[in-house]
């Protein structure tokens, strides 16, 4: 009867010739979920931990809603256990040479080698997505992240010289990514001598079994510690006391934006649709699949964004193999929507493409880094000189160039705007778990009498204080290249700190800071362009002009009331650092060699754009060059409140800058410090801000910098050595500076 | 059901073609290569085909090979058992378990070097069947030979039976740019060819890059080839998935100008079944079913046809054949 049956089909087959299931199969999946007895727990220092009176949720296989396993829910005392446990193993961790942990992470590697089937039957089956792309992709990338960051371990010593692993990282991930996201935070972080807690989404058991094969390993069980519970959880794991940073893992790449030139329009269009059309939607185990199913919440997703584009006027063209039936979905092309229509901006869901035409590559850039979403893009383009002059352009963490998708451990890959500011991979990405040693431990303190509306709202009224003593300083805003009056048109009294008055400076606000940084913007184009050697030209001739100055310098600083003997070193340090960043700008970016690509990786340093520095109080001449130097050295434009207590010498070195810099380049706005903190820390066009003052001051600036998801540089209240090398003009400087781009290159002909 | 005369031997490509030389249709081309070979490394992961489908498809295969002996060493009698192996490609109780014994399943045709198309077609005759006789021809392998000879060498292949001739094509021509000078030869190969079908072989491993192999492959179409072949199987680079990837899309860029589908014949170290299943899943994901046919899809080779019925005796027994269990060819 069964020899009939495939007798039969055989003929039908040879006619039809259809492809046939390729099921992979999960037994092995299943089985290690019995070994659990179908109900997980979390995985904390090497063992299983199940605590009683704990909510489950049921895992289940998106595609057949079949019960996989339950899964235990986690409550704050099991964030708590987790931490504990990562704390209690960071201490060994942490002093093993980097030579040891190198040799644990190749074992975890072999562990993960070894294994691999389980892993990728087990993801490819929770989560849906197709087991080619598990296993031929993220498996190997898994394993060779390892290896890389093994490698990074064993030198660590002499190449991260000056630096100290942060302490226990916690990482929240988001409900939909692959494992391999878990991957490239947390090898860097284990390589240096971190320890981890992973926040793992309800009902996901990859990470639980990463951990466990990490935690089998033996001597060191407790510095991956995966537990799972809702994203509320997140909070609590931030305010664990002795977590130093939580790294956040958004969710995984939607849908795409093509823009193709109306030229070959048609032709690429019709490329696209025959290739979609091959494309084959099915069960993420069968090995002939293109693309799985990512649940019923993306397929609903995706079907309301199809149908309103289709409502707004759009064509919309489905095609491929794909069964019917809930929770797939078409691979699906939308064209022809008119550019002001919602869907147009709203971000575009998996697995949908839409595509839009334009005019020439200066409209298709604009059009590009019109988003505030600033990940990884490809440029498509026989003619190189076009395509590096786009990729050069384009404001994305990723960019290659005739390629698409490309990974690899040694390339960086972050992004700008809201796609965050943090990098993996590489040595970017090793910083990321690193701090400068002897800079002290982050104490998660957050002051909840800090109100956020009125923090520095109200402007303090000043009257005038009598008349100045000594010689006036220069009165005014530095905007645009010169002093301006302030738009309050009112002025504070500085003092000496013996309480007698110095001199009075422009009281600026709101509207200056928006001026400034309109100045800024308007400079930054020209300097950008500027070349690393005329930028040190000009670093170095702001040296030789703030050491022509000295005399007055110094006694201006002698008449806030430092030391004559201070004050000189003050000034010709801050003439030492000029020089140092106009020097270290030469040697930026660099090219890496790729496994997997014929040609190179570029390695960019970008500048961040208009950057605001509020300087601290202390060294009001040093912190302030310091703080300028490597800004200008990467080539952002700067908006600079100076010291509260001492803002007369900057305004001094502003005289300088008049004759020497380019309008608009640097741009300093004196007045109340909390004040303006305020209006830089809420401007939207501000691409990083650096501040250096008080706790709650701190605490404001990153609650408010969220609006943009700027980076920001706060030093919660600590001072800072402005003098010594390592704070003063430490790597630090120049890695908060700059972000990294990374350009893929693929040769050949 | 298969005929068991191919129809393709009696579609008169000379008169049904139209022939085109539009020189812009390979100017501007540039082929992206490490697009290509990531695209040739994936097509080798993404469809597997298994159980009664990977027996089907196999069975399929066996239907496109131009069985092949190109050797110094050729005479009339492993010529014979050449041919006698063509008609019975497969055991007859392993087809008869497939139910597929009346489905007439020969290879496409055998192919070997002119002097033997006398005993090719003679003894194809003596097995009583219809299957094509392909001569390789015009300087074979390496082309260096007067014109006038390739030409005279096609002529007389044809008088003896020859009803495919797989040229190749004039290597310096491609790599000094004179493609229409490389179209006039193509065309007077076509012209020298009759009724004949012409299979133009690009030697694409000595052609220097991809955009080469693009270029040349849309000339030999232009031409009037009913085939375009990737190699001579005697260059030390034969048939490569990115290679093929790029005659295929030049294939299906013919198609889109002119309507007109022109087959494609990969040989040369084809050798494992497993190999012929990724030539028939590219085809099919390239180009299409209507592809899947001997009439638009051959694999040249010779050691293949052995591997697939291993892998057939394999599927019906569920037992690995020792050497002597299979007939040899």
């Amino acid at each position: 009867m069964a020899a009939t049956r495939t007798a039969s089909r055989a003929g039908e087959i040879f006619t039809t010739l259809e492809y046939g299931p390729a099921p992979e199969s999960h037994a092995c999946a299943l089985a290690w979920l019995d070994t659990q007895d179908r109900h997980l727990g979390h995985y904390v220092n090497g063992q299983w931990l199940k605590p009683e009176h704990r909510s489950s949720v049921p895992c289940q296989d998106p595609i057949t809603g079949e019960n996989l396993a339950s899964c235990l829910q986690a409550q704050s005392e099991d964030v708590a256990a987790a931490v504990e446990a990562a704390r209690a193993s960071l201490e060994n961790w942490s002093t093993q040479p980097g030579a040891f942990r190198a040799q644990h992470l190749t074992r975890l590697a072999k562990a993960i080698q070894k294994h691999q089937r389980l892993l990728w039957t087990l993801e490819s089956l929770v989560t849906g997505r197709a087991v080619r792309e598990v296993r031929d992709r993220d498996v190997p990338l898994a394993q060779q992240l390892l290896q890389y960051h093994a490698v990074q371990a064993h030198t660590q010593e002499e190449a991260l010289a000056g630096w100290e692993p942060m302490g226990v990282i916690g990482l929240i991930l988001s409900p939909t990514f692959p494992f391999l996201d878990m991957m490239w935070r947390i090898c860097p972080a284990l390589a240096v001598g971190c320890t981890v807690v992973v926040l793992a989404p309800p009902a996901s058991p990859t990470p639980l079994l990463l951990a466990q094969l990490a935690g089998e390993l033996g001597p060191f069980p407790g510095i991956l510690n995966v537990i799972s519970g809702p994203a509320s959880l997140g909070p609590v794991l931030a305010a664990q006391p002795g977590v130093q940073k939580v790294a956040f893992c958004g969710a995984i790449e939607g849908g795409l934006r093509l823009l193709i030139q109306e030229a070959v329009w048609d032709e690429t269009m019709r490329r696209l649709q025959e290739r979609m059309g091959r494309l084959r939607c099915g069960r993420g185990l069968d090995g002939a699949v293109d693309m799985g199913a990512r649940g019923d919440a993306a397929r609903d997703l995706a079907q309301r964004y199809v149908r309103e584009a289709q409502s707004q006027g759009a064509q919309v063209f489905q095609a491929g193999s794909v069964p019917s039936d809930s929770p797939f979905f078409p691979p699906t092309l939308v064209s022809d929507l008119p550019p002001a229509s919602p869907c147009t901006q709203a971000e575009v869901p998996w697995p949908l493409v839409v595509a839009s035409p334009f005019r020439t590559a200066k409209e298709a850039l604009a059009v590009a880094n019109g988003t505030p979403r600033g990940g990884s893009a490809s440029v498509w383009s026989e003619r190189l000189g076009q395509a590096l002059e786009l990729a050069y352009g384009l404001q994305v963490g990723t960019v290659w160039i005739n390629a698409h998708g490309l990974r690899d451990p040694a390339v960086p890959t972050g992004g700008c705007k809201e796609s965050g500011s943090s990098w993996h991979g590489g040595q970017d990405g090793l910083y990321e778990y690193l701090r400068p040693s002897g800079t002290p431990a982050w104490i998660p303190y957050l002051s909840k009498t800090l109100d956020y509306d009125s923090f520095g709202l109200a402007l303090p009224s000043a009257l005038p204080a009598g008349p100045e003593t000594g010689p006036a300083p220069p009165y005014g805003l530095f905007v645009g290249g010169r002093f301006q009056a302030p738009g309050a048109r009112s002025s504070r009294p500085i003092r000496d700190s013996q309480g007698s008055l110095l001199g009075y400076v422009a009281e600026g606000g709101a509207k200056d800071i928006r001026g400034a940084v309109e100045a800024a913007h308007q400079a930054a184009p020209g300097w950008m362009s500027q070349s690393p050697a005329a930028r040190a030209a000009l670093l170095w001739a702001l040296a030789a002009a703030l050491q022509r100055r000295e005399p007055n310098l110094v006694s201006r600083l002698e008449r806030h009331g430092v030391e004559l003997k201070v004050a000189k070193v003050e000034v010709e340090l801050s003439v030492k650092r000029l020089r140092a960043w106009g020097a270290r700008v030469q040697a930026q970016g660099c090219a890496l060699q790729v496994a997997e690509l014929r040609g190179p990786v570029l390695r960019l340093r970008e500048p961040l754009g208009v950057l605001a520095i509020v300087c601290p109080d202390e060294w009001p001449l040093l912190a302030f060059v310091s703080l300028l130097a490597p800004a200008l050295a990467h080539g952002n434009t700067v908006v600079l409140v100076p010291s509260g207590a001492s803002p007369i010498p900057a305004l001094e070195v502003c005289q300088e800058m008049a004759a020497l810099l380019p309008a608009g380049l640097v741009n300093v706005v004196t007045g109340d410090r909390d004040h303006l903190t305020r209006c830089l820390a809420l401007h939207q066009d501000i691409q990083a801000l650096w501040y250096f003052g008080s706790a709650q001051g701190s605490q404001f600036v990153e609650w408010a910098s969220a609006g943009n998801l700027k980076p920001v540089w706060v030093n919660r209240g600590c001072p800072r050595a402005w003098d010594q090398e390592a704070e003063g003009a430490g790597p630090e400087l120049g890695l908060r500076a700059a972000w990294t781009k990374a350009l893929w290159l693929p040769m050949g002909d | 059901m298969m005929a068991v005369t191919p129809s393709w031997l009696f579609l008169s490509s000379l008169s049904a073609m139209a022939f085109y030389l539009d020189l812009s249709w390979i100017s501007k081309i540039q082929v992206n290569k490490p697009a290509v070979l990531r695209r040739a490394e994936q097509i080798q992961a993404r469809r597997p085909v298994k159980k009664e489908w990977q027996a089907a498809w196999l069975l399929k295969a066996v239907t496109c090979i131009d069985l092949t002996t190109l050797s110094g060493d050729d005479t009339a009698s492993n010529v014979q058992r050449l041919c006698y192996k063509a008609k019975y490609p497969i055991r007859e109780d392993l087809l008869k378990a497939l139910n597929m014994h009346d489905k007439g399943i020969t290879t496409a045709a055998v192919c070997v070097y002119p002097a033997r198309v006398c005993d090719a077609v003679k003894a194809l005759k003596a097995a009583g069947c219809d299957i094509p006789v392909a001569s390789v021809a015009t300087g074979f392998p390496a082309g260096q030979t007067h014109l006038k000879t390739r030409l005279e060498e096609i002529r007389l292949a044809v008088e003896d039976g020859a009803t495919e001739i797989d040229v190749v094509i004039n290597r310096t021509l491609v790599l000094t740019g004179q493609w229409k000078a490389l179209y006039d030869e193509i065309r007077q190969f076509r012209k020298a060819c009759g009724e004949a079908h012409l299979k133009t072989i690009l030697a694409t491993g000595e052609l220097g890059s991809l955009t080469n192999v693009y270029k040349a492959s849309m000339i030999a179409m232009m031409a009037g080839s009913d085939f375009i072949k990737t190699s001579t199987g005697k260059e030390t680079v034969n048939a490569t998935f990115p290679v093929a990837i790029v005659m295929l899309r030049a294939i299906r860029d013919f198609f889109w100008k002119t309507g007109n589908k022109v087959g494609f014949k990969p040989a040369g170290g084809i050798r494992s079944a497993k190999d012929s299943l990724v030539w028939l899943s590219l085809i099919k994901e390239e180009l299409g079913d209507e592809w899947m046919k001997p009439e638009l899809f051959r694999i040249g080779a010779s050691t293949l046809l052995a591997d697939i019925e291993r892998q057939i005796y394999h599927h019906v027994t569920g037992r690995y054949a020792a050497y002597h269990d299979l007939p040899m060819s």
